[in-house]
């Protein structure tokens, strides 16, 4: 063992260490092999200097060295650490798509600690960088799968609630307490079906033309925030929408009509 | 020079430098074993081949995870103990083979290139 200054023993400490962290879990090369020979490499390089080697003649052979990150080429570091650089390394290279994945993750993780609600950021970080992508021209290649889960589930859970929300929260509301006092509903049991099924058309048929509507009138923000999942989503789709909703709510209420 | 040029050109190299350590280092040890250091300090005598030292240490760990050249230790006076990297069999018939196709890459590039001088 060479005789080093603390400030040299440090430096090469935190060197062997940086070098130990980047070659961990790298499968093309076994990284306790590669330490003993670049210890061996120092201590042969330094076998002739004066004891204690200070810190001056340590960086030396450190720097000729180089540092460890640039000692593998990408395609044999393991893939989480291509995608930690990704991540730190600038929005150029992509490192919103990852944040958006990683995010997406966090989210399912901590799903019963109100994690879903990272969807909405991991969403917008993935819009953004669709954003910046296309601002440059470039296509999105493979990427674009970090950045299309957070956007599908946001998408979803979003027509799900538009769908289904407000017609659900109306027909709770219509069957308050006095409910059968105001509304006439039949005693018998064919009846009474007749008339929920028929309070459920009108309401999901009603909402149905409302939503359609408003979605088309406001299409190009819904585009927006949802491309490129939503580019090619078109005003005939919300009027197919309002089509079909006109058709339940008509069938609703002839159900209610004749629920006697 | 305009940076888009400087920045391919560097890609260029070190995509080459990348390719040609591995030929550099197995041409190295062929006549004989060397240690890690020596090997080092051989291929930094070439120009422009070996820019930082330390990417010479996971290769030798790449080669011999391939068995193209298997390593002993020796003691040594001078030091500490050596640890030499040699041949094996069958990195002496993969570097035969590497330095045929070099060979024949290098003669197509030089027709190549006097074909454009005439």
């Amino acid at each position: 063992m060479i005789e080093m200054t603390p400030a040299a023993r440090e430096r090469l400490d935190n060197y062997l260490q940086r070098m130990r962290s980047e070659l961990r879990g790298t499968r093309a090369v076994v990284a306790d092999e590669v330490e003993q020979s670049v210890r061996e490499h120092i201590e042969i390089a330094l076998a002739q200097a004066q004891a204690p080697v200070g810190a001056t003649e340590v960086i030396g052979i450190l720097d000729r060295l180089g540092p460890p990150e640039r000692w593998l080429g990408d395609e044999e570091r393991p893939m989480w650490r291509r995608a930690l650089d990704h991540v730190r390394s600038g929005p150029e290279d992509g490192r919103l798509a990852y944040l958006s994945f990683g995010l997406f993750v966090a989210s399912i993780v901590l799903l019963p600690i109100f994690g879903f609600l990272l969807l909405i950021p991991a969403m917008f970080v993935g819009r953004a960088w669709v954003e910046l992508a296309r601002d440059r021209g470039e296509p999105l290649g493979a990427r674009r799968w970090l950045v299309y889960p957070a956007m599908a589930v946001v998408l979803a859970f979003a027509t799900g609630l538009l769908i289904i929300g407000p017609p659900m929260m109306a027909i709770a509301f219509a069957l308050g307490p006095d409910v059968e006092s105001l509304l006439d509903i039949p005693t018998s049991r064919l009846g009474e079906l007749r008339f929920l099924a028929g309070l459920g058309g009108v309401m999901f048929g009603s909402w149905w033309i409302i939503a359609g509507g408003f979605c088309a009138a406001f299409i190009r923000p819904i585009r927006f925030v949802f491309s490129p999942l939503l580019d090619g989503l078109r005003r005939k789709h919300f009027a197919v929408l309002a089509a079909i909703g006109a058709l339940v709510a008509a069938a609703g209420a002839t159900l209610i009509y004749y629920r006697h | 020079m305009h940076p888009v040029t400087d920045l391919s050109f560097d890609n260029w190299m070190t995509q080459l430098r990348k390719g040609l350590l591995e030929l550099a280092i197995l041409n190295t040890i062929a006549p004989a074993p060397l240690y890690g250091y020596d090997i080092v300090r051989r291929l930094s005598d070439v120009d422009h081949l070996v820019i930082t030292e330390g990417t010479v240490y996971p290769i030798l760990s790449r080669l011999k995870n391939s068995r193209l050249v298997e390593t002993y230790i020796e003691e040594s006076q001078e030091g500490p103990a050596r640890k030499y990297y040699r041949l094996t069999a069958r990195g002496r018939d993969d570097l035969h083979r590497m330095n045929q196709h070099w060979d024949s890459l290098h003669h197509a590039i030089g027709g190549l290139r006097k074909e454009r001088k005439r």
